[in-house]
This record gives structure tokens, C-alpha cells and sequence, in this order.
């Protein structure tokens, strides 16, 4: 059986519904996984609402969902008091954070709904709602290989991959690729060498089908917004073309790129792929856009 | 007008009971806008082709309501329809696939300028 993965919401920080974001869209990070039955939602950003509707008209309607959140950054947790399923009686949801004890994951989705933010208390939701972890890093959830890793990002955050039948799929956004020794930065020209990655994520991103990197600003944006949490497309683009991954979605879009200067990214990330002599395929992840792998 | 085009200027009623501001009136937005295929590149290359159904067909096959005649499509290859405000297209599990934009994709809501390769054939989506 194939995998495929929706885009429900691309763009970063916060939602920006304009005329000049009707193509790649204005929602909020959240990005559904399917394999078999088995549905995987990554982030509660704006983008879910949408992603509930749909749910709701599928046949048959999935009773089973499971809900990762990377960190509990606002345009990450948003989408969640309108998500649809979480107020139906015979759905489960399973949120999958960092580990109860150090985090706030479910303490924050339910925050939220307090009554000074939201109408709906957490407590009323229908749903059956079980918060949770991967323990280890590492689980098998409903025949998927699911695995946790650490991002480089303000206040911590997770990546995510997913493994089944050879198909791999990596979700991996607000991160910062640090700028390493050696690598030239800023590219403004499009002309240095690869710059380096991190060994670890070289080792999750290996061969994987498809990456979803956060790839947020440009070089140039990237210099004035360093620590900040999120990466150059450059740099995503390098380390993909470094871990022979096969196709590459450029991620949370920032709030201030129009759709014109997201194709112009698209365009120069492509370029350089190609003068490294990569066959990677390079796109702007977009809302309402379905791949099958 | 012919009927084609008093459907595209459909717009939404203004408000009869309220005269009382010269000129006040709700928004005339159209109801229905003109979407088109323009096929740039293959068997009927500079044809427009309408999107004017809830849903249309695209492929080899004698019933399909876009027909090609490349090998290289598939019978009923990839379908159009509406949803919403939206045009979307859906792959029809087809042999060969559908590029937008020169990325393969499964289904799409389309966007004015899309570039979608079928078979040999290349068409840009439009919207008015």
C-alpha cells in the first residue's frame, strides 16, 4: 500500500491569509501521513481545521488518529480547539509529545481552552484523547516505525520520521542548521560547496523518500534572523542533497514571502541542486497539495 | 449576452431594503468564475479547454470528457472537479502520472498558472 502525505497548512510564525499567499497558503504547520489505515497528523497548526472537515468526509471516517506535535509553539498547537474530531464521541486521538514529565505538550493544548482563550473547555471534548511519547525515541504504531529526534530550535522542539515497507517519510521543521566551520555564508551568488550537516541527521534522513524541511528565509533573510530557530533554504537543500534523499519540500514558509518569492526559492534551490549534480526534486510545500509514495 | 456569460456575471443580490445611502449596495461578487485548461503543448496544443462541470474526465478512453491520444495516458488518466470555491485535480492512479508544476503529484487544488504535464501533452490552469 502507498504513502501519502497532505499538506494542510505550510506557512510559519502565523496564519496569513493574503492574495499574495493564495498558492503555497496562509495556515499554520500541520502536515497529515498516511500509511494503510494509519493516519499521522504533525502539528495542530491553523492547517488542521481544514485537515478535520476532510476527515469527516472520508469512507470510512478514520475512528483512530495520531497527533505529533513538534513544541508547543503557538503556530504549531493553534488548529487544535477547531479541530473537528477531537469533539466526535467515537474518536481517538493519541497526541504524542516530549515526554510527560519534562514537558507541556498536553498541559499547553489544554491551556488553550481555558476559558479566558476559548469557549470549549479541554474537558468537554468528545473524543477519547490519550497524550503520550515515543518512548525511546523510537515506536512501532500501528505497523509504522516512528522515531523522535532533537531539533535545534528556542525552547526545544522534535522531528519526526516514518518508516514502513522502505518508505520513508522525515518531518522535520523549526530547526536551525547551524552555519559550520567551512561552510560559506552567506551564498548570495548560489556558488559555494555543500555546506556540512549534522552527522545524526544525515543517519534519520538517509535515502528518505520525501523531507519536509523547515526552509524559511533565504540567505540574506537568514543573516538577519540567526538563532531565531529556523533555516536557509540553502542549507536545507544541502543537507538533503547530502543524505541522497529523493524529494525535498521546503517548509514553513515565513509569513512575509509572497508566493512569487517562494517560487524564486524553489527556483534557486533547484539551481544549485543541479550544479552539485543532484537528482534531488525540489518543491515548496503547498497547501492542498497530496503526494503518494 | 449569451448564456454562457449572464452565468458568469450572476452575482449576488444587493439588499432592496436599504436605499437610505445613495449608492449603498452589498458586494456584487460573481458567483461563478471562468476556469479554463490552455494546452500549451501537445495533440491540440493553443486549445482552451473549459472547466465548465462539476467534474470532467481526462484520458484515452472514448468516454473521457478531455480525451487524448497519447499511449502514454492512461484511460481515464486524471479527473477535475469542484470543490468549493476550488478546482482540484486527482491523479487516477495513473500509470504515468501528473507533474504540477514538474513535481509528481497525487491530487492538487489548482491555482491560476499551474503547469500540469500529461502525457505528452502540457496545459496551464486559468482562472478569471
Amino acid at each position: 500500500m502507498p504513502a501519502f502525505v497532505n499538506f494542510w497548512g505550510t506557512r510559519g510564525s502565523i496564519p496569513t491569509p493574503a492574495s499574495w499567499t493564495r498558492v503555497y497558503g496562509g495556515n499554520t504547520p500541520c502536515v497529515e501521513i498516511r500509511f494503510d489505515e494509519a493516519v499521522f497528523i504533525c502539528d495542530a497548526g491553523s492547517g488542521i481545521r481544514e485537515l478535520g472537515k476532510d476527515l469527516a468526509r472520508r469512507d470510512p471516517v478514520p475512528k483512530t488518529l495520531h497527533l505529533l506535535i513538534t513544541h508547543s509553539h503557538w503556530d504549531h498547537i493553534q488548529g487544535f480547539p477547531f479541530f473537528a474530531p477531537s469533539y466526535a464521541k467515537d474518536t481517538k486521538i493519541f497526541i504524542y509529545g516530549r515526554k510527560a514529565t519534562e514537558d507541556t505538550t498536553f498541559r499547553v493544548l489544554s491551556g488553550q481552552m481555558s476559558s479566558q482563550f476559548f469557549p470549549v473547555s479541554f474537558s468537554e471534548l468528545g473524543a477519547s484523547i490519550v497524550t503520550d511519547h515515543l518512548h525511546n525515541g523510537c515506536q512501532e504504531i500501528e505497523g509504522v516505525k516512528v522515531r523522535s529526534f532533537e531539533h535545534n530550535h528556542p525552547g526545544g522542539c522534535l522531528g519526526f520520521s516514518f518508516e514502513k515497507n522502505g518508505c520513508k517519510i522525515v518531518y522535520s521543521t523549526d530547526n536551525e542548521l547551524e552555519i559550520q566551520s567551512g561552510d560559506q555564508f552567506p551564498d548570495l551568488e548560489n556558488t559555494g560547496p555543500l555546506r556540512n550537516a549534522p552527522e545524526p541527521l544525515l543517519e534519520i534522513m538517509k535515502r528518505a523518500d520525501l523531507l519536509i524541511l523547515d526552509a524559511q528565509y533565504d540567505d540574506k533573510q537568514y543573516a538577519q534572523r540567526q538563532k531565531w530557530g529556523h533555516s536557509s533554504c540553502f542549507s536545507a537543500t544541502d543537507l538533503a542533497i547530502r543524505a541522497h534523499a529523493k524529494n525535498l519540500a521546503l517548509f514553513h514558509h515565513d509569513p512575509e514571502s509572497t508566493d512569487r518569492a517562494i517560487d524564486e526559492i524553489v527556483e534557486a534551490c533547484r539551481h544549485r541542486a543541479a550544479r552539485h549534480g543532484s537528482p534531488l526534486k525540489i518543491f515548496a510545500a503547498r497547501e492542498g497539495v497530496e503526494l503518494k509514495f | 449576452m449569451d448564456t454562457q456569460n449572464a452565468e458568469l456575471n450572476k452575482t449576488t443580490e444587493t439588499n432592496p431594503t436599504w436605499t437610505g445611502i445613495p449608492g449603498a449596495t452589498l458586494r456584487r461578487e460573481r458567483l461563478t468564475r471562468r476556469r479554463f485548461l490552455e494546452q500549451i503543448e501537445g495533440e491540440s496544443s493553443a486549445a482552451q479547454i473549459p472547466l465548465d462541470k462539476d467534474e470532467l474526465s481526462l484520458g484515452r478512453a472514448s468516454e473521457a470528457h478531455i480525451r487524448l491520444t497519447s499511449k502514454k495516458a492512461s484511460r481515464l488518466h486524471a479527473y477535475f472537479r469542484s470543490r468549493g470555491a476550488d478546482y482540484v485535480m486527482i491523479d487516477n492512479d495513473s500509470h504515468n502520472g501528473v507533474l504540477l508544476n514538474g513535481i509528481r503529484v497525487h491530487s492538487a487544488v489548482l491555482r491560476d498558472g499551474d503547469v500540469l504535464h500529461i502525457a505528452d501533452s502540457v496545459f496551464v490552469y486559468r482562472e478569471d
